[in-house]
């Protein structure tokens, strides 16, 4: 069973949420966590990971590179290369910007003079640890200026396979993007996690409509629920059946990020919110099996 | 026209919201003024300001389709696809798979029988909304299930460099997603000024150390907003500041005003804070 936790909207509590049900599931299933976000792979932290044990150098971006002594300043590169990577300096010398050349290829193939080869390089990293808590915690970053980071996911969601799991959790990314489609797509369930603010309401229409569009079963979670009670109701009454619960907003969550304290170890109130979403959801559960 | 882009890897942090706050406090300066959501998977600005989007025009990107007419079968497309988008076999029409195509145009500049044609698609729109006298929004907004959002950002702040030069705008205000990979850069290139948001959390920390090496990179120069200053603790975010060497420029305090104003979108009233 592999569960998804988006939101579209960013910082409304998903990577929260995702420990607390890792944690809540490790007792009695064997699981295993994947943080999905490689931009900002926070999920580690609330789990009170902070260093890492395995390290998996990985590529799965290509760039163009250019043999000056080959090139003979054509410009045909320039011309034909679809996003803009291709600058010709002062000096007439042909420079290939890397933070936007994709490795498609295109200036390899129209170069007369075979000046341009593509090479894979590099872009990011697999993390693997066990956690306290007896899961292993996959998570993975994309090095600052890369691309590829879809591919990354998908690398992650990989290695998360070979471990021998009853659930497997993802923690996406925000935005509805790239790497949140790796992240969603395949999922036998999605949790979108919302907050009570215009944005947060507008955001979560955005991932729900990919989540349709791969015909995943979700149910809804509005977090920080007091601080617009009257949105909070208007979404709760929309999500219909899909409503899982509501958790509050308390300063006393922050402290567990603080002190890289799960949350589930704190006297919050939101530990029993987050006990009653997770009774429900395994009720959710067990419909959809049947 | 000075560009100015409010950024920060973790979400929820209030880049949008002091990206607004920004606006309103030149504004009160009397200035020209032209704000640019590229968040354009998830576009809230209009939301906070209280806008309904007008003004749309689509964003088109192109892929190919196949003139059978044309097409003698060769496989050479397949071959120059480094996206595997192109599916041959011998005797064969080629076959296009959309979900792992680029739109490179490797196919149609090579196909020795021109059999490859462009076909325009829509993969988002850009909006104006002319808030007030000097006060403009762009914003864009990806078509749902579209991958590769960078270059709809790029499509979208043309539109706002274009409308800043015809009305002699003092400053644009880019507005990020995010993250820091490609929908982020596009957003950030050619910045003059780059403001981090984060918050005093080990996340925010954390995250500020990918954003400032990412700025670093892009050789743009780059102050640190610390929204909810007073909560959490802020000892990481002064240490990672010092490492970049950058500095703590704006601080917003943690304020239950602050949120009601937003989710309200009476945001204007709050520019005091910054």
């Amino acid at each position: 069973m592999k569960i998804v936790i988006a939101s579209g909207k960013g910082g409304v509590g998903k990577s929260m949420l995702t420990s607390a049900l890792a944690l809540l599931f490790s007792k009695e299933k064997k699981i295993v966590a994947c943080d999905c976000d490689v931009d900002a792979p926070n999920l580690g932290l609330w789990l009170g990971i902070t260093e890492y044990d395995i390290i998996e150098k990985i590529s799965t971006s290509e760039k163009a590179f250019i043999d000056k002594k080959k090139c003979v300043g054509c410009e045909k590169c320039k011309e034909v290369c679809p996003t803009g990577a291709i600058e010709i300096k002062e000096n007439g010398e042909v420079k290939i910007n890397h933070l936007l050349c994709e490795g498609c290829g295109v200036c390899q193939l129209v170069c007369p003079k075979g000046a341009i080869k593509i090479k894979a390089v590099k872009n990011g990293e697999i993390r693997i640890n066990t956690t306290k808590y007896n899961f292993p915690l996959i998570s993975g970053k994309l090095y600052p200026g890369e691309s590829g980071s879809g591919k990354i996911v998908e690398e992650l969601k990989r290695k998360a396979e070979e471990f021998k799991y009853e659930i497997a959790i993802f923690d996406s990314p925000a935005g509805i993007g790239c790497p949140v489609i790796a992240s969603v797509r395949g999922s036998d369930f999605a949790i979108l996690i919302t907050e009570p603010t215009p944005s947060g309401f507008s955001d979560l229409n955005r991932i729900l409509e990919i989540v349709n569009h791969f015909q995943i079963p979700y149910g809804i979670v509005i977090n920080k629920w007091d601080i617009n009670p009257m949105l909070s109701r208007k979404i709760e009454k929309w999500s219909k059946e899909k409503f899982l619960g509501k958790i509050s907003y308390d300063k006393k969550v922050i402290d567990c990020i603080v002190n890289l304290k799960p949350i589930t170890k704190s006297d919050s109130k939101v530990v029993n919110e987050i006990n009653r979403i997770f009774d429900n959801f395994r009720d959710v559960l067990e419909k959809e099996i049947k | 026209m000075q560009i100015i882009a409010s950024t920060g890897v973790k979400g929820g942090v209030g880049k949008s919201t002091f990206a607004i706050l920004l606006a309103f406090k030149m504004l009160k300066q009397k200035k020209k003024v032209i704000l640019c959501d590229c968040d354009v998977e998830c576009p809230n600005d209009y939301l906070i300001l209280n806008q309904k989007l007008k003004n749309s025009k689509p964003v088109f990107q192109e892929f190919p389709v196949l003139n059978e007419k044309k097409c003698k079968k060769c496989g050479l497309c397949s071959k120059v696809c480094r996206n595997h988008a192109i599916f041959w076999v011998k005797g064969e029409y080629p076959k296009f798979i959309p979900d792992l195509c680029a739109g490179c145009g490797a196919c149609w500049i090579f196909c020795p029988y021109g059999a490859i044609e462009k076909r325009k698609v829509v993969v988002g729109k850009s909006f104006v909304n002319e808030i007030r006298d000097n006060f403009w929004l762009i914003t864009g907004k990806s078509e749902a299930g579209v991958s590769e959002t960078g270059p709809i950002v790029k499509e979208v702040k043309k539109r706002a460099i274009e409308l800043g030069k015809k009305v002699n705008a003092d400053y644009l205000i880019i507005d990020t997603a995010p993250g820091a990979h490609c929908n982020v850069i596009q957003a950030l290139l050619n910045s003059d000024k780059v403001y981090a948001v984060t918050e005093p959390t080990p996340l925010g920390a954390y995250d500020l150390g990918v954003i400032l090496e990412l700025t670093k990179k892009l050789n743009l120069p780059t102050e640190i907003v610390l929204n909810k200053a007073n909560l959490g603790n802020r000892k990481e975010i002064e240490e990672i500041a010092r490492k970049f060497n950058s500095k703590i420029s704006v601080e917003i305090p943690y304020s239950e005003e602050l949120i009601r104003a937003y989710c309200t979108g009476n945001l204007e009233k709050m520019v005091k804070l910054i």
